[in-house]
């Protein structure tokens, strides 16, 4: 055995959980669409709702982190490779927009670009060196590469960038403003809320729009079988890079989104434990569906607010997390979609039984 | 000199520590996350043996107390787990690793705690003029005089032909009649007891606190991964490598030390990418 | 000058010589067979052709142009396809979802008269990993036929088949050969199949070409006789 050798069959994204490659007709399209509009009109309503500015943050924190989680599901679903590495681009972003803001007195607008973009451009130079492993060897490679960024972000040269141990505090030059929102007002969670649900909605739905294109289909055919998509004239290195940087991008934009939310870079943003978590989260909530990775991100922000005495989180997390691998591969996700699908396994088999 | 003694010190440390993983890893095919917490639980037991009873006691119980661990997560998750895929299996233990690393801090509390060696082992001897601390050599020598004999074991016994076999495929040494069970049993205890071992020997060298299993386990994966998945021999000597390049680095190049680990793995992996004792495909 | 040529083709693996300084000539519209018994390389002949493993000396061309060391890639897209001995499929996706891939790619003008010829009209709206083997050999066939290639190297289309399914499969081989004038070349196991539907055979023996030539030549040819079809028939 090799790092690079080929996949095991992934039962975490269980067969009936896979993506199939739908008729890519217009009426799917304009429903999935229709459901992302409707989702992003409801969201915004929210803040009216939820009038406690605790529980409001939870769901600010919630949007940005799942992100991260989209990507990583987004990854495991149609390459079937498990990433410890996204958190390193949330993280690498976050402090981007720190830097150019509080050392260069960059605008927060400017700053959340230049921070998506340099996360994207860390995962494409950490993609070229971990995307031709497979299984166990992107897992431990992913997690390596974060940690070395880690280490690196606390080292004491970087003080002036990222200020090592101390974390960075967000500054900016003069009445700068995002969207209208003025500093404290980003820090306002009711306030920040609708730029967080937009971006995790439209990302959403950029992602899903992808997974269903032929550039989904064509990562679906490499996770599939590797060797004979190369033997069928297609480049499986570009594809597989692609993914890993249109992902990484997508935890860029939460991580720099975060960064203004929280004026605050604590150093642990790069650790092992934050990507862990989320890739935790994405697993707990279920690989097979868009939004599994972010159910199980809302349900691990809450339950780490609300149950984590002392730090339990990570035993009540561990315990969950074994509990999905072993009895429920499909997570929540496919623990609740599985009557769905056995009804409509049972309707079909009974309509081929009548055309006989 | 001193340096290179101290580099070897952590190096030994390392063989230890993975070796256990390699060995792990040949045979199930899984990377053991939840071996830095094994090798973290070794030390608060080790600490507490030592409170109670003595370092030299710790020596002996900790590994076996380890090797019953390995024993559980044998019967519990990989064997029943075996027919699922390595990845799945591999997350598992990750859940495991979060798990362990919280109730060690429960049990032992989140502040940093010290193991004093015992009296005998705390001057310093002096080693071709300089002054050298007894105790790091202690760790260089148990540690060397463990992997020998794990060596030796696997050259010379039936066992070790049956699990070197097993780790080059397990599907074929089965049909072959060697019980892969029964040696995925001694294989996971007997590397769950290493963990043990190398958390003890560490416990008086280093500060207990909840963030030591997870450096040392994203270390030794690195190491497992640059000696060649599934080489134990492989693993001994990326191990005893990395740690000798880690502590003369740190002498040297400060700031760059932390990463050397790191930009070896990129090096080795772009350079064979099968590790550097690794099987062909 | 043939279409798809291999001359001296050799495979070393450290101080064992898998291949030893093969040649082979495919010419259009004719069907080649690759014979020998276990072990004579003929996996890992078709292995060198289509660039799977690398051939340590000698050289492959494609309308006299050195391909030796071009990538699957590339020998795909410049019309050399290959099947492979297991069955290698997208098991995820539907049959048609698998072909229309690749017919994208390999700019198929009609997949219908793919899906037709093969006769996989029934499944196509089946999931691959769902439907039967012998099927799955089919959906196997067409994809390496999508896109029409010139040179086709089919590697044991016939392993794991009843008599039946393989008798069929080799006729379809055969049929698309002609009908689409492809250079064929098959490796198989099923002796009969392959003087039954070949035009030329090759036979391999320890990696080393024992004769080519007609069925009717090599029937008669007294060293494949001694080595190898006295044996086996």
């Amino acid at each position: 055995m090799t790092l690079y050798s080929t996949p095991d069959t992934d039962a975490v994204v269980a067969a009936e959980n896979r993506p199939k490659a739908l008729h890519r007709n217009r009426k799917g399209r304009g429903i999935g669409l229709a459901i992302g509009a409707g989702l992003l009109l409801i969201g915004l309503v929210v803040p009216y709702v939820v009038n406690d500015n605790f529980t409001m943050s939870l769901l600010v924190t919630s949007s940005l982190m799942s992100l991260m989680a989209l990507g990583i599901g987004f990854l495991a679903r149609y390459l079937g490779l498990f990433s410890l590495g996204h958190g390193a681009f949330y993280g690498c972003a976050a402090y981007a927009v720190a830097i150019a803001t509080t050392n260069w007195g960059w605008g927060p607008l400017p700053a959340v670009i230049f921070g998506t973009v340099f996360g994207a451009l860390v995962a494409l130079i950490i993609g070229v060196l971990v995307v031709r492993a497979s299984g166990f060897g992107f897992l431990m490679l992913t997690l390596a590469l974060s940690q070395a960024l880690y280490q690196m972000s606390n080292q004491t040269v970087m003080r002036p960038l990222t200020g090592a141990h101390d974390g960075k505090l967000i500054t900016y030059t003069g009445n700068a403003t995002f969207f209208g929102l003025s500093m404290s007002d980003m820090m306002d969670p009711g306030l920040f809320w609708p730029v967080a649900w937009v971006a995790l909605v439209v990302t959403g739905v950029i992602l899903w729009l992808f997974g269903r294109s032929r550039f989904g289909t064509t990562l679906e055919g490499i996770r599939e079988n590797e060797e004979r998509m190369r033997f069928s004239g297609f480049n499986t290195f570009r594809p597989r890079l692609a993914a890993f940087v249109l992902t990484g991008a997508a935890a860029s934009l939460g991580g720099a989104l975060f960064a203004l939310n929280v004026g605050y870079i604590s150093p642990d943003i790069l650790s092992f434990g934050k990507a862990g978590d989320s890739l935790v989260a994405a697993l707990i909530g279920g690989l097979g569906t868009l939004v599994g990775p972010v159910l199980g991100t809302f349900l691990f922000v809450y339950a780490q607010a609300n149950f984590n005495f002392g730090g339990n989180i990570h035993l009540l997390t561990g315990v969950l997390l074994i509990v999905v691998l072993v009895f429920a591969p499909g997570g929540i996700t496919g623990a609740l979609t599985k009557p769905y699908r056995y009804w409509r396994a049972k309707l079909t088999q009974r309509g081929k039984g009548a055309e006989k | 000199m001193e340096q290179l003694l101290n580099g070897v010190a952590l190096g030994a440390l390392l063989m230890v520590l993975s070796s256990g993983l390699a060995m792990i890893y040949g045979l199930r095919g899984v990377a053991n996350f939840a071996h830095g917490a094994l090798y973290m639980l070794g030390a608060y037991l080790a600490y507490t043996v030592t409170e109670r009873i003595g370092f030299g006691l710790a020596l002996l119980v900790v590994p076996i107390a380890l090797a019953l661990v390995g024993v559980v997560l044998e019967l519990v998750f990989f064997r029943p787990l075996q027919h699922r895929s390595h990845i799945e299996l591999g997350l598992v233990t990750f859940g495991l690793a979060m798990m362990g690393e919280r109730l060690v801090t429960l049990i032992w509390g989140e502040g940093t705690l010290r193991v004093l060696p015992p009296e005998f082992l705390q001057g310093t001897t002096s080693i071709l003029g300089s002054d050298y601390p007894t105790y790091r050599l202690a760790i260089i020598v148990i540690a060397l005089v463990m992997a020998a004999v794990l060596v030796l074991l696997l050259r010379f016994t039936t066992i070790g032909l049956h699990i070197r076999s097993a780790s080059q495929d397990i599907e074929t040494a089965a049909i072959m009649g060697i019980d892969a069970n029964r040696v995925s049993l001694i294989v996971v205890s007997v590397g769950s007891a290493l963990a043990g071992l190398a958390g003890t020997l560490a416990a008086p060298y280093i500060s207990l606190n909840p963030g030591m299993g997870d450096v040392f386990l994203i270390t030794s994966l690195i190491v497992v991964v640059v000696g060649g998945v599934g080489s134990i021999a492989g693993a001994m000597v990326a191990g005893m490598g990395v740690g000798i390049i880690q502590t003369i680095g740190a002498v040297y190049l400060p700031s760059f030390a932390v990463l050397l680990p790191y930009v070896l793995l990129v090096v080795v992996l772009l350079w064979r990418p099968q590790g550097l004792a690794g099987r062909k495909v | 000058m043939s279409v798809f040529e291999g001359s001296g083709v050799s495979v070393k693996y450290g101080a064992v010589t898998a291949l030893d300084s093969v040649d082979i000539a495919l010419e259009p519209g004719i069907l080649h067979g690759v014979i020998g018994p276990n072990g004579a390389g003929k996996s890992t002949f078709i292995d060198a052709l289509s660039g799977r493993k690398r051939v340590s000396s000698g050289r492959v061309t494609l309308d006299g142009e050195d391909i030796t060391r071009r990538s699957p890639r590339w020998r795909r897209g410049h019309g050399v396809s290959r099947s492979f001995q297991r069955t290698s499929v997208f098991g995820s996706m539907t049959v048609r979802e698998q072909l229309e891939m690749v017919a994208r790619k390999n700019h198929e003008p009609d997949l219908d008269d793919v899906i037709e010829t093969l006769a996989l009209g029934d499944v196509t709206e089946r999931v691959c990993s769902e439907i039967a083997y012998g099927t799955q050999r089919l959906v196997d066939l067409a994809i390496s036929l999508v896109g029409r290639p010139r040179v086709v190297l089919l590697d044991e289309p016939c392993a794991g088949l009843v008599a039946d399914e393989s008798a069929q499969m080799l006729t379809h081989v055969r049929t698309l050969c002609k009908e689409r004038n492809v250079a064929a070349m098959v490796v198989e196991h099923d002796v009969d199949g392959v003087f039954g539907n070949c035009d030329v055979i090759t036979v391999l023996n320890l990696g080393k070409v024992l004769a080519t030539g007609t069925p009717a030549e090599i029937r008669a040819d007294e060293t494949v006789i001694k080595a190898y079809l006295g044996s086996a028939a």
